[in-house]
Parts: structure tokens; C-alpha cells; sequence
């Protein structure tokens, strides 16, 4: 098969699979709801009957939640791992989650009522984000090795970690609460209402994401090579930097910091597509990282009688060995 | 093609004095010179990427300070001395990164890029590995693909930092024959650093030879004896 033939195959297969998983995903929660009820709670919304309010209030937030979040998370990691050259790289290991979660931390704990408001809580993350994006690309500066850039992200998350953790000591305990439940990574805190807002920056962010192609494209030849094709790398790095931020600061908003998605996911696609072309791997990823996500919350859902896990649990057990994967199979 | 005036070359400190050098398209020339001496120094001098100490370069009479980086990139390519393979980028692929200064503001390929690049594939005789991953690629190969990438740029100049550096010696040969057949069947200006010295003279490419005692760069309208280039460049006595 051509590779252009393979392409156009695995987004099919890849767009259908993603259909399907929605559909399961709206349907496998433990109360049963038809479809009519879905179609009603958004045309015809009608407060009184319950199947609808659960439809729109819980199912359908949940899986648009998940949708953006993993095509999100994972275009941010690919953006990252481009802009780095680093397999390794990726909002959550990179630290950029770790700056929305302090920035947040500080401002729900430390008692500014401004950042308890939906656009506060938003802000702080993106903020928190931004600033720690430009903090580990400053040190991507310094750094040549890929392993010492993961470590150095990791070692900002454990530093910012303990700051954090000295926050919620001298903080009351329905503060503490709200926090604990919101690092614990979850869909289900988006509200039908707050859906727009998530969409808009969303799509913003991906089609600026586009302009920035094509010198990524580039920057597999090195820095070097991609300076004299004609590309200004101090601006690719800025632009890239503020969108990636922009991207997980706003998912960690909505959802909590959720881990390795983005380290995960563009590897999986990169290893699924074989192709260096950010034509299709910015695409590709965004598939394959929504699947991810519907796939782990389906199951969340489906064990919700039993017991109920954090999204984070999840995202780790399989994120970690596709790390240790990566290291062993190319650093060794 | 490139004209260096007054220049002084190097990073704070002079490396390299130039009174007047020029280079004309069509034409091939070595960059000889002793470890240190600022070769490098000067091929970045030429891209644009570090600024001269005083004196200035022009490019097709334009001082090249004030040459903008999109239409810098259609003047100059620039080959890197060693080019390791990228895992699941193609050759075509890689080859057509070339065209970027060229294509749209999301670097979609046209059918002319295309056309373009595999003409400079198949100038290299690498047609049969135009599907395979530059990761897979011998050394020689990868250093064909990345002067054919920078054919594929379609610049007037084309400057290449050691490009023998890592080859064994057929392939050493073949790639300095090559360069003085592309200089003169497609009119460019090839300027190339290396230490091949008896493989220059043997295809007879004119030197640039940077003195070692007194930092001149030399250019001879002869071509220039190994006693000369071994005693100037790097003071023996052979």
C-alpha cells in the first residue's frame, strides 16, 4: 500500500472508531438513556425529566470533556516533542501542568474570590501554564540530552509539588477538599454552560496550531538547517510554547492535571503512521488521543457501581511503561 | 555570486582577514584551512547566522545584513557536515523540505515541488530509495540526500561544511566529482570546507586557503601546488 493509500485508511478506520467510541461512551453510564433523550436535552430541553438532565447536565459535558481533552493534551505533547526534538517530551512530564496546578493552588487556597469564578479558575491555569512553558524551554536552551530535559520537568513538578503541598497545610479543609478533587484528573466537572468557552479556545488553538506546521515540519532537519530554510526559531519557539500552554492550561482548567496522555499518545501515533509529517501526525494524534481518553473514561464509567477510579490511575498505568518503552528502546 | 570586502571574520576575536574575495556562479572552490583556522567560522559568516567583525558580504551585489531570511533562504543552502537520519522520515520527504522556502503558509508540496525534488534525487541516483527512512540510509547515501535536498532548494549558492568528513574514500571521490559537475552544469556557486587536499587537486578544484600566519584568506586564480597549500595552511614542509 502507498503511503498516501495508508493515510487515507487509518483516518478512516481511525473516524469511525472515534464515532463509535462516542456513542458507547454517551450510552454506558449506569442510568439508562435513549437516544431520543439525547436529542431533546439539547432541542428541547425540558428540566423536569430526569433522563434529559442527566443527558445534558452529565453525559454529554463528559464526552465532549473527553473528546477535547485528549485531542488537546496529545496535540500539545506532539507540538512539544516537536519544538524539543524529544520523544520525551509533554505537557504533564515537561511540568506545564504543574504550573496550571500551583498557579491554581495558590489562588484557591491562598482565598482570592476573583479565581473561584470559572474565567479566574481558567486564567491561573493558562497563566500558570504559560510561565512554566517559557521556564522549561529557557532550560531547553541549556540542555542537549533528552533524558535531562525529562528530568529537569520532572524535578520542577516534585519542587513545584512541595510548594503546593506546603500551600494545602495551612489551608481549611473546604478549600483542601475542592483542590484535592479537582488534581485527581476528571471528566466530569464541565458543565453543559462552560462547553462553548472549551470549544472556542479549543478550535482557536488548533487552528493556530496550523500556521505553525510547516517550520515544525522543518525542525526535524535541527535548529540549523531549519534557521537557514529561511524560519525565525525564536518566534516557532514562542508561538509553540504559548499555544501548547494555552492548550493544557485551559484542559488542566477543566479537567485537573491528567498525566502522560501527552507523551503517550503522539508516540503511539507517531509509531502507527510512520511519518515525520505534522500534516498528519497533528491530525493523527488528535484521533488517537480522543480515543484514548474515551476509551479510559468508558471504562471509568463502566465501574462507577463498583468503585470509582481517577482518571490519573488510568492514564499512568499506561503512560509509564510506554516511557520506559521509549527510553529503553531508543537512549539505549 | 558572493563577494566578501575588508572583511574580518570570527567570533570577538579575528579568525580570519579577507581584503577582497569573489566567488562567481558556475564555479567550485575548497575552503582549506587548519583546525581552528575558522572555516566554520566563515561558511556562517556566509549563511548569515553570525555577523561579520567589520567589512561586509555581498550577495548578487546585495549586502547580505539587509537580505531578508525568506529571500536568504532562496539565495543559499547550506549543507551540514553530518546529516544522522531521522526514524520514518522518507528520503522524497526529507528532500522536499528543500522546497520550503517556496511553498505555501502551510507547506503543502506542489506538483512542481515534487517534480523538482526527485529530479534531484535521481541526480544522486537514489531513486530506489526515495520511500526508505533517512534513518536506514548508509552515510553516503544520507550525505548525497543531504546535497540533494539542498539542490533541491534551488538556490544560486550552495555551501557545505565537510561534506567528506564522514565518508570513506570512494565515496570522497565520487562526492567532490559530483560538486564540480553540479557547479558547472547547473551554474551555481560551491563553496565547500574540507581536508581532502590531494582529492581538490586530483579533480582540480581551485582553494580558498586560509593563511596560517598571517589569517589572509588566499585565492588563487591557478590552482595552487600541495607544497604551497601544506605550507601556507598548515606550515609544513613537505
Amino acid at each position: 500500500m502507498s503511503s498516501k493509500n495508508r493515510y487515507s485508511f487509518l483516518f478512516l478506520v481511525l473516524s469511525f472508531a472515534l464515532l463509535l467510541f462516542m456513542l458507547v461512551h454517551l450510552f454506558s453510564g449506569q442510568l439508562e438513556i435513549n437516544l431520543s433523550d439525547f436529542c431533546k436535552s439539547i432541542l428541547e430541553f425540558d428540566k423536569s425529566n430526569t433522563s434529559q438532565l442527566i443527558a445534558r447536565e452529565f453525559r454529554i459535558p463528559r464526552m465532549i470533556t473527553a473528546l477535547l481533552a485528549g485531542a488537546g493534551l496529545s496535540l500539545a505533547g506532539l507540538l512539544m516533542q516537536t519544538l524539543f526534538n524529544n520523544p520525551l517530551a509533554g505537557p504533564y512530564v515537561l511540568g506545564i501542568n504543574t504550573g496550571s496546578s500551583l498557579f491554581v493552588a495558590a489562588s484557591m487556597m491562598l482565598g482570592f474570590s476573583f479565581f473561584i469564578t470559572d474565567a479566574g479558575l481558567l486564567l491561573t491555569a493558562v497563566v500558570g501554564a504559560i510561565v512554566f512553558g517559557f521556564i522549561i524551554l529557557v532550560f531547553s536552551l541549556f540542555v542537549r540530552s533528552h533524558v535531562a530535559l525529562l528530568l529537569i520537568g520532572l524535578m520542577l513538578g516534585s519542587f513545584t509539588g512541595a510548594i503546593i503541598t506546603a500551600i494545602q497545610a495551612t489551608t481549611s479543609a473546604q478549600q483542601l477538599k475542592a483542590f484535592t478533587m479537582w488534581t485527581m484528573g476528571s471528566l466530569q466537572q464541565t458543565r453543559f454552560d462552560q462547553l462553548p468557552v472549551f470549544l472556542f479556545i479549543f478550535f482557536t488553538a488548533v487552528i493556530l496550531t496550523l500556521f505553525l506546521i510547516k517550520p515544525l515540519n522543518a525542525l526535524v532537519l535541527g535548529e540549523r538547517s531549519t534557521e537557514i530554510l529561511g524560519f525565525n526559531l525564536k518566534r516557532l519557539r514562542v508561538l509553540t510554547i504559548l499555544v501548547t500552554a494555552i492548550l493544557s492550561g485551559v484542559i488542566t482548567a477543566f479537567c485537573g492535571p491528567i498525566a502522560f496522555v501527552g507523551l503517550a499518545v503522539p508516540n503511539m501515533t507517531k509509531m502507527l503512521f510512520k511519518t515525520t509529517s505534522q500534516h498528519i501526525l497533528l491530525f493523527g494524534t488528535m484521533l488517537m488521543g480522543s480515543l484514548f481518553l474515551l476509551f479510559v473514561d468508558t471504562i471509568i464509567q463502566l465501574c462507577e457501581n463498583h468503585f470509582l477510579l481517577p482518571l490519573n490511575v488510568f492514564t499512568s498505568i499506561i503512560g509509564a511503561p510506554i516511557i520506559i518503552f521509549i527510553i529503553i528502546k531508543r537512549m539505549a | 555570486m558572493i563577494e566578501i570586502r575588508d572583511g574580518k571574520i570570527g567570533y570577538k576575536k579575528v579568525l580570519i582577514q579577507i581584503e577582497n574575495i569573489q566567488l562567481q556562479s558556475g564555479s567550485i572552490h575548497a575552503l582549506i584551512g587548519a583546525n581552528g583556522a575558522g572555516k566554520s567560522t566563515l561558511l556562517s559568516s556566509l549563511t548569515g547566522e553570525i555577523e561579520l567583525l567589520d567589512g561586509e558580504v555581498l550577495i548578487a551585489q546585495k549586502n547580505l545584513k539587509t537580505i531578508s531570511d525568506r529571500v536568504r533562504s532562496r539565495l543559499i543552502a547550506f549543507v551540514e557536515s553530518s546529516f544522522s537520519g531521522v526514524e520514518f522520515l522518507a528520503l522524497e520527504d526529507y528532500v522536499l523540505l528543500g522546497r520550503s522556502p517556496y511553498t505555501d503558509t502551510f507547506g503543502r508540496n506542489t506538483r512542481e515541488d515534487k517534480r523538482i525534488a526527485n529530479e534531484a534525487i535521481s541526480l544522486f541516483g537514489l531513486d530506489k530509495y526515495r520511500n526508505t527512512y533517512t534513518s536506514k540510509l548508509s552515510d553516503g547515501e544520507r550525505q548525497l540526500a543531504a546535497i540533494a535536498r539542498a539542490i533541491a532548494q534551488d538556490t544560486p549558492i550552495i555551501l557545505l561544511d565537510e561534506p567528506t568528513a564522514f565518508l570513506d574514500y570512494g565515496n570522497r571521490k565520487r562526492l567532490i566529482a559530483e560538486l564540480k559537475k553540479i557547479a558547472s552544469e547547473k551554474t551555481k556557486c560551491i563553496l565547500f570546507s574540507t581536508h581532502d587536499i590531494e582529492l581538490c587537486i586530483e579533480e582540480q578544484i581551485p582553494v580558498l586557503l586560509i593563511d596560517q600566519e598571517t589569517q589572509q584568506l588566499i585565492q588563487s586564480n591557478e590552482l595552487m601546488s600541495k607544497t604551497d597549500i601544506l605550507l601556507k595552511g598548515f606550515n609544513l614542509i613537505s
